[in-house]
């Protein structure tokens, strides 16, 4: 290890493993969430368990844990957080958003239609020509098995 | 002996009617599309798969989803031997040597030995696991609260051990996963937990929505942040499936030995079948008179690892079926399903319903024979499922799971909980946690917190009754004993760094 590396070993950045520490932290505060859900749950009475103990256990617990790899990602090296991409995450999570809103109102052909074209979306490499009868034969596939195979009980089309 | 024998007899019986050879052969022909198709593992096909077997009898509908488990390992292999991309996890170490041999024009021999070491694998596990499931039950009746908890702790702690990576954070994603299954109505009495006030969460997050979520979803994001890259298929006709008497003979031990080590590990919670078959590998090269042949086209670089994870694909069914403890998560969602079915799984599964028992087991030996038989003469549909390109197939698992996510209860609140759980996945793995033990954790709770509750109140408050209970205390040291033998070698490796600073 040369001299350069050895000083930013020592004097380097604070935290010397950002990905570690954040996923650490986003534990420790997910335990704090759950304590502040749990506030109103009966603890133990005696030597009963009451609704609140295993939940405060476990989350007190998680909260040591994620300290400790809080603590970890500060004094030991490893890798950068990384990019995030954007496009791949949004669209997708909004194909299945849209499929949540719309299989009341819409039904499930023209719902599972629109999510796959908004999922489609999602991918650079998708070509619109073959995208789209795709969906639509994929939606006739999916209709035909879930609700007339599998008897899903679920409106085809907004009118039925 | 002769029990077995009456036992096996039923469970044939069951297993050959007609409409269960054809769910058998449906789940493996499905299973094996899905081992096929690269992006989508086992645990998200069976939940996206889960709702369509809601109308079928429960035995019919387990046959078909284990079918699914093992098709999916051994549809891996074909994708490993003939485009070096594993379709599972668990074939990762098969594209190391089945690729090069299918370079070498050998594809044929390669799928042969990987069928007929999957099948020869499927045979001896589904014979153990017919031979250990009644004297396990027999044990398994015997266990009081304290010995089931600290039964649990062991299985979360050889999940520590086997998950890869960073000790302390495999320890974290577990505890994250045991505080996710509180969410919902204590059992006890009565009043919801960790809802934040929202009436959908009152009955929990299902368990398939967020394996849907986790592995499903958060897969495809990931997915899509490399770019897809076509890869060389092998070209040309697979000629040649027959293996040549040298292949058998120099095949015949590796396949013995990974099925072996496949079944030990398959029992074992958190691993199953990707550890045994890196581990029946490792072994292979090991023992080899010549390792360097590994690599470069070993025929017992395929047929080890293909006969470990199918050993190990069937014997992760034990705890299942006799203590009632998921090992995985693939074994959590067979729960979900029999919990769907109206079954309480457990012990008791084996005396009250011998039927679906035996008959589970037996039809796993069918569906390993199916895949010998169909497979083979199959691998050029497969090869072709291969050039659909992940631009199309992947919005249609999205619409898949959505669907499937909205079926389980009809309510648009899961399919939102499993876009949520994708994104939470997709972080995960990002920081480098992962979610299988987190999921381990997530099944166990439940199970674990009213083990401790009931431990609790026999011993009356006193916390000394799990070590003061000798089968209790053995499986808590053996517990503590892994990790720290799992803790070793990350402290020494700090040591190491703090010297060479």
């Amino acid at each position: 290890m040369g001299a350069s590396a050895r000083q930013a070993g020592r004097g380097g950045p604070l935290i010397r493993n950002p990905l570690d520490f954040f996923g650490g932290i986003a534990l420790v505060a997910i335990a704090l969430v759950a304590f502040w859900g749990a506030r109103d749950l009966a603890g133990s009475r005696g030597i009963s368990f009451g609704p609140g103990t295993a939940p405060r256990l476990f989350a007190g617990l998680l909260a040591v844990a994620g300290g400790a790899v809080a603590v970890l990602g500060l004094v030991a090296g490893g890798g950068g957080v990384g990019r995030y991409p954007v496009r791949g995450p949004v669209l997708v999570t909004a194909a299945i958003l849209a499929f949540a809103a719309m299989i009341g109102p819409l039904g499930l052909a023209l719902s599972t239609f629109i999510a796959i074209l908004v999922a489609a979306a999602a991918s650079p490499e998708t070509r619109w020509r073959e995208a789209v009868p795709f969906a639509a034969a994929l939606t006739l596939f999916c209709t035909l098995l879930f609700r007339y195979l599998v008897g899903l009980a679920v409106p085809v089309w907004p009118w039925s | 002996m002769p029990d077995l024998l009456t036992n096996l007899g039923l469970g044939f019986a069951v297993a050959l009617s007609p409409i269960n050879v054809a769910l058998c052969l449906t789940g493996v022909l499905v299973g094996t599309l899905v081992g096929v198709l690269p992006g989508i593992g086992p645990v998200a096909s069976i939940a996206m798969l889960l709702p369509l077997t809601f109308g079928l009898p429960p035995t019919g509908a387990l046959i078909m989803l284990a079918g699914i488990y093992y098709g999916a390992q051994y549809g891996g292999s074909t994708t490993s031997i003939l485009v070096n991309i594993p379709g599972e996890a668990s074939s990762v170490v098969t594209t190391l040597d089945g690729f090069q041999m299918a370079r070498n024009g050998r594809a044929g021999a390669a799928l042969a030995i990987a069928a007929i070491g999957s099948f020869a694998a499927g045979t001896l596990s589904t014979a153990l696991v017919a031979a250990l499931g009644a004297p396990l039950t027999a044990i398994a009746l015997l266990f009081g609260s304290p010995e089931y908890f600290s039964l649990m702790v062991l299985g979360l702690a050889f999940a520590v051990v086997l998950a890869r990576g960073n000790v302390v954070k495999a320890v974290a994603v577990i505890l994250l996963g045991l505080l996710l299954s509180m969410v919902g109505t204590d059992p006890q009495t009565g009043v919801p937990r960790l809802a934040f006030g929202m009436p959908e969460l009152f009955d929990g997050v299902g368990f398939v929505v967020i394996a849907m979520g986790v592995f499903g979803f958060a897969d495809i994001i990931r997915n899509l942040e490399a770019p897809r890259h076509q890869q060389a298929i092998v070209q040309g006709r697979i000629s040649g499936l027959m293996p040549t008497a040298k292949d058998l003979k120099g095949s015949a031990g590796a396949i013995a030995r990974g099925s072996v080590i496949g079944s030990l590990l398959g029992i074992l919670p958190g691993g199953g079948a990707v550890i045994s078959s890196f581990a029946a590998y490792t072994l292979e090269k090991r023992i080899a008179r010549d390792p360097s042949r590994f690599g470069a086209g070993a025929i017992e670089g395929v047929a080890a690892p293909e006969s470990a994870n199918n050993a190990a694909a069937q014997t992760s069914f034990i705890p299942l079926l006799t203590l009632g403890i998921p090992g995985n998560p693939v074994m959590a969602l067979m729960i979900g399903a029999m919990t769907i079915q109206g079954i309480i799984p457990g012990p008791q599964v084996m005396t009250k319903q011998p039927e679906l028992f035996w008959g589970l087991i037996a039809s796993m030996w069918i569906g390993n024979l199916l895949l010998v038989v169909i497979n083979l003469p199959l691998v050029g549909i497969w090869v072709k499922l291969l050039r659909v390109p992940y631009r199309l197939m992947f919005p249609a698992i999205v619409a898949f799971c959505c669907i499937g996510a909205y079926s389980i209860n009809n309510s648009p609140f899961d399919v939102v909980l499993a876009g949520l759980f994708g994104l939470f996945g997709y972080w995960l793995v990002k920081h480098d946690f992962e979610p299988a033990p987190m999921m381990l954790g997530y099944i166990l709770g439940p199970l674990m917190e009213e083990s401790l509750r009931r431990a609790m109140l026999i011993s009356r408050g006193d916390v000394s009754v799990f070590v003061t209970r000798p089968v209790s205390a053995g499986l808590l040291a053996l517990a503590l004993l892994l990790l720290v033998v799992a803790l070793l070698p990350m402290v020494r490796r700090r040591r190491q760094q703090v010297f060479v600073e």
